[in-house]
């Protein structure tokens, strides 16, 4: 079943001299529970790529769809929404708010959302994600591959179909890398998600299901276990 | 690059919109001070020329000098003019009554006399008049004509009009004309009379010190000196109570400009660079010292400073400008020596210190914090904030929804922004409310044309007939004609409440059994109609102006300031609720206190003990039915003139006119002059205050660029996150303002309570003001909010994401 596709995505910066074609005529399609890997040389594109597909960007040509339905066509509040419910964000600088402790980062889409957090599902996942213990401590009092560890969680807090994650082992050590890798792969399986994820670790892609290869602004497949 | 400070403008220039935040906020500061001080500045210097103006251009009087003493004080070096001046009192000048003086000719100008037509009086038996007393009906005389004076107790003598002077508008409004001569005329009318020396110091002279001098060698006792307490009082150099009053008020408020300037800087600087220790721990990382990140600081309040005083002094001078170019235009005669640009040296090098000297106290602070941080910092991610460890919250969720509960949380979790945001609010508001202080006493302080003030008052010993009120009420140019009756009455009371000043001035006072003093002097009992009573209100202390209550219950006003001799003095200390006890042709009748009013609009020429108002209705069971002996008549805009010719013909020679006009003008000025200053101030304050929570506000929220970028990832809607920026904004903006009230009214009560008691201004909680502050400050803070998060907005979360 297909949950993405997307469709001659182009993407353009600046004007002029000063014009940087960051992708060219993007299209391919994902079908849900497939783990993505995006790889690619520095300045070819791949952030520019994922924050498309998470609405975080417009697009200069193309249409992107989620779920079947084309995300560039709802207004900003409607995108809002969509976007909480339906994608999770993992950040390289893990991005965490500082103010608020683990668990109240967690739950924070869902609290946006106005939802009750499912609390057995929550203690579910900081059980999994081995935060249980530290659920009341703010990020600055935590290890970097925890501090991933909350993003993660927060991502997946409202069960979105599609994770995207951008470098999200950038910062952490081969160890912690690989940790967090596997609790991705792990997580999307059980809960039956949609990972897309851009690495420079050539070591990830034999856990994945598709490789994507971007080189100056154009997307190709390199295969992966899944063909 | 040839040196890492290099770095600073680099980072200035790129970015832009933080870096002009921050000069703005210097900006501001600096143009408050600026504007302040110079305002003060050029305040004096408008009111020196307005006390000039009313009350004469000398600093001494010294009473009955003897030659020896003029000879000795003359050849002073400090003195810069001296003169006779002798005060021969009433007299009658061709029947008419009039008050006499005698001046030497060099003093005219310094007492604001000048020669219209004719010359000044020099020979024997030359004079000179004013010249509204030239061309009125009961005198009409011309130059060259011979008048005959007579004075009480001395034979008339023929005089020669040699002279016409300006009107003077007190004299003018008592009916009474002024008439000058030679000192040697008032030597021949009046041998001995009393002569006072006036003396006018040079400038930059210490006059209480020259006085002390003069009093020392000269063995002059200190009641024959008399000073011009006010314009000691706008050179600075009074020690007369009610100045120093108003300096120290003065010197309180002044103060808190300084540390609102001070505050307000440091606010910004603190934002600034609590928003950059990544960058200043990535600095650390690549090598640099400490002490090389506080001089990055440093230089860079430094270079924002350069930038932000011109910008800063500039708008504080065109403020000043404004008010003199206003006060210019009202009064081009009066202030025609007064530039209408003036640059006031000590408001601008006020703003200039000010300016550097906050911001280098304001950005050593956040220097020495940049340089504590870690170069760990830089690399991890977050841990950009210190945040107190605090417990595990959870309320403020249970309450408000989640947008509203992380805005509040925001605030409240930075302490020191909390405190820092809610202070630079605070000290405005504070600032408003302490300089309203000027405004209740620039009311209480200056008689001013009130509604009921009349342009021409009728006065007649033997009354005015009800048929002539009528008539004059018929006039076309009269807009308003209202009666008033008086009459003098024993009035006695308990004798604790006399003042010690008034039992100084009269002496021995013969007290009863009882505690009521026997009455040494009579009291002066004013009818009042419901008109009257009513406009009465501005300066009742406390008590009830009410009619029929006042009818029922039998009650009393007690006017608490007395005018004797010339000088307002306080004769009774009365309460509510004492009692006074009025002798009547049919026995003492006992009346209540219910009312206590500051002052009349009127004055009597004879001492009296104290002043009553009385409804007319128990005025005429005390006293009797009785004609009116004032009607006072407002009149229409149009044609004064014409009216006043009409009001003329109406009367015969028992009626006195007296032409308030000139006098209501001239205090009017004088009020103006003040007024423009004191609101100037307060708008001043208020403006600036606004936009420094706009740009406050501003910084803030562009600080938080990258924070909201996330928040938007994660799934925060534009709505979401105009609510969780303006339930931050509000938490500050609540709490600056709760604290300036609570902080600005305390201030307010104690200013009028301690420092102007004298002028017997009463504190009431400003109920008004505060309603304003808060509707003011949280449509000031909705609105400061909005530009910031529609920039914010406009751009690409990724962008914004991806700033860092």
């Amino acid at each position: 079943m297909e949950i993405l596709r997307v469709e001659s995505l182009s993407k353009t910066y600046g004007e002029g001299e000063t014009r940087v074609v960051a992708l060219r005529d993007v299209s391919f399609s994902i079908s849900k529970g497939e783990f993505v890997l995006v790889v690619g040389p520095s300045g070819s594109g791949k952030t520019t790529l994922l924050n498309l597909i998470g609405a975080l960007d417009t697009p200069t040509f193309g249409r992107v769809f989620i779920d079947g339905r084309d995300i560039f066509t709802m207004k900003e509040e409607e995108l809002s929404v969509f976007r909480r419910r339906n994608i999770g964000f993992v950040f390289q600088a893990y991005n965490l708010v500082p103010e608020l402790n683990v668990e109240e980062n967690i739950v924070l889409p869902l609290l946006l959302d106005y939802k009750k957090p499912d609390r057995q599902y929550i203690d579910e996942l900081l059980d999994l994600l081995g935060l249980s213990d530290r659920k009341h401590h703010l990020p600055n009092q935590l290890s970097g591959g925890q501090q991933q560890r909350v993003a993660i969680g927060r991502a997946l807090a409202s069960r979105p179909a599609i994770i995207l994650a951008d470098e999200p082992t950038g910062n952490l050590d081969s160890k912690n890398s690989r940790e967090i890798v596997n609790l991705m792969k792990l997580s999307v399986e059980k809960y039956k998600q949609t990972l897309i994820m851009i690495t420079h670790n050539p070591n990830f892609a034999a856990l994945a299901d598709r490789i994507f290869n971007v080189e100056d602004g154009i997307v190709t497949e390199l295969g992966g276990k899944g063909k | 690059m040839r040196n890492y400070l290099a770095l600073v403008p680099k980072y200035l220039a790129a970015h832009k919109k933080r870096t002009d935040l921050a000069i703005i906020s210097v900006a501001l500061s600096v143009a408050l001070v600026t504007a302040i001080f110079s305002m003060l500045d050029v305040f004096l210097r408008f009111e020196k020329i307005q006390v000039i103006h009313d009350y004469g251009n000398y600093h001494l009087l010294i009473k009955d000098a003897s030659a020896q003493e003029m000879q000795a004080i003359a050849s002073r070096i400090d003195v810069e003019e001296a003169g006779r001046w002798i005060e021969l009192g009433q007299a009658s000048i061709n029947g008419v009554r009039c008050a006499v003086g005698a001046l030497d000719e060099n003093l005219a100008d310094n007492l604001n006399i000048k020669v219209i037509a004719g010359k000044y009086p020099a020979a024997k038996n030359e004079i000179m008049l004013e010249q509204w007393a030239v061309e009125s009906h009961r005198l009409n005389v011309k130059i060259n004509d011979t008048v005959r004076i007579s004075s009480p107790g001395h034979v008339g003598r023929e005089f020669k009009v040699s002279g016409i002077y300006n009107d003077l508008a007190n004299m003018k409004a008592k009916a009474v004309p002024g008439v000058l001569m030679s000192l040697d005329g008032a030597a021949a009318i009046k041998p001995g009379a009393e002569l006072s020396y006036i003396v006018l110091f040079k400038r930059g002279v210490k006059i209480l010190n020259a006085e002390k001098e003069i009093k020392d060698t000269l063995k002059i006792a200190d009641e024959r000196i008399q000073r011009n307490e006010r314009l000691l009082a706008v050179i600075g150099q009074s020690k007369h109570k009610a100045a120093v009053e108003i300096y120290t008020t003065g010197a309180i408020l002044f103060l808190i400009v300084l540390i609102a300037g001070v505050m307000m800087i440091y606010n910004t600087f603190n934002i600034s660079v609590m928003e950059r220790v990544r960058q200043f721990g990535l600095l650390r990382c690549i090598g640099a010292s400490r002490s090389q990140i506080r001089k990055l600081v440093e230089r860079e309040g430094l270079a924002i400073t350069l930038r932000a005083i011109p910008i800063g002094v500039i708008a504080g001078v065109i403020v000043t400008f404004i008010l003199s170019a206003i006060l210019k235009f009202y009064n081009s005669s009066l202030f025609a020596s007064m530039p209408l640009f003036v640059i006031s040296v000590s408001g601008i090098g006020a703003g200039i210190a000010t300016g550097f000297l906050t911001v280098s106290i304001a950005s050593f602070l956040p220097a020495r914090k940049a340089a504590m941080v870690s170069p760990i910092n830089a690399v991890t991610g977050s841990g950009d904030i210190k945040i107190s460890r605090s417990k595990k919250r959870g309320l403020l969720t249970k309450v408000f929804r989640v947008e509203i509960a992380m805005g509040i949380n925001n605030a409240v979790m930075k302490k020191k922004t909390l405190f820092l945001m809610s202070c630079s609010i605070a000290i405005s508001i504070i600032l408003f409310l302490g300089f309203q202080v000027f405004v209740d006493f620039m009311h209480a302080g200056m008689k001013t044309t009130k509604p009921y003030t009349p342009d021409i008052s009728l006065t007649s010993e033997q009354g005015i007939s009800e048929g002539l009120y009528k008539r004059l009420s018929d006039i076309d140019g009269v807009k308003k004609a209202y009666g008033r009756r008086f009459a003098y009455v024993e009035a006695a009371f308990d004798a604790a409440r006399l003042t010690e000043a008034y039992k100084k001035q009269v002496g021995n006072i013969e007290v009863k059994d009882n505690g009521i003093f026997v009455p040494p002097e009579n009291s002066w009992l004013i009818s009042y109609d419901r008109n009257q009573l009513n406009w009465a209100k501005r300066d009742l202390i406390d008590g009830t102006l009410d009619e029929d209550k006042l009818n029922a219950r039998n009650g009393i006003i007690a006017v608490m300031t007395n005018v004797r001799k010339g000088v307002t003095i306080n004769t009774v200390n009365l309460q509510l609720g004492d009692k006074v006890y009025i002798k009547t042709p049919a026995g003492t009748r006992e009346l209540t206190v219910m009312g206590r009013l500051r002052s009349v609009p009127f004055r009597d020429s004879k001492p009296n003990l104290s002043t009553f108002i009385i409804t007319e209705k128990l005025f005429t069971e005390l006293a009797g039915e009785s004609p009116y002996q004032i009607i006072d008549i407002q009149l229409k805009k149009r044609n004064q003139e014409q009216t006043v010719k009409e009001i003329k013909g109406m009367l015969d020679s028992s009626i006195t006119l007296h032409d308030a006009r000139q006098k209501n003008a001239e205090l009017d000025q004088a009020f103006l002059t003040m007024a423009v200053f004191v609101y100037g101030f307060v708008a001043v304050i208020a403006l600036i205050s606004i936009l420094n929570i706009i740009n406050t506000m501003n910084t803030s929220v562009a600080s938080k660029t990258r924070y909201l970028g996330v928040m938007r990832a994660v799934g925060m809607s534009g709505a979401q996150m105009d609510k969780m920026v303006l339930a931050e904004a509000a938490t500050y903006s609540l709490t600056g303002c709760l604290a300036g009230c609570v902080l600005g009214v305390m201030l307010q009560r104690a200013l009028i309570a301690d420092l102007l008691s004298s002028f017997r201004i009463v504190w009431r909680f400003p109920l008004a003001q505060i309603i304003l502050i808060w509707i003011l400050t949280l449509l000031v803070t909705a609105l400061s909010v909005i530009s910031p998060l529609k920039r914010i907005k406009a751009k690409g979360i990724s962008e914004v994401i991806g700033s860092l």
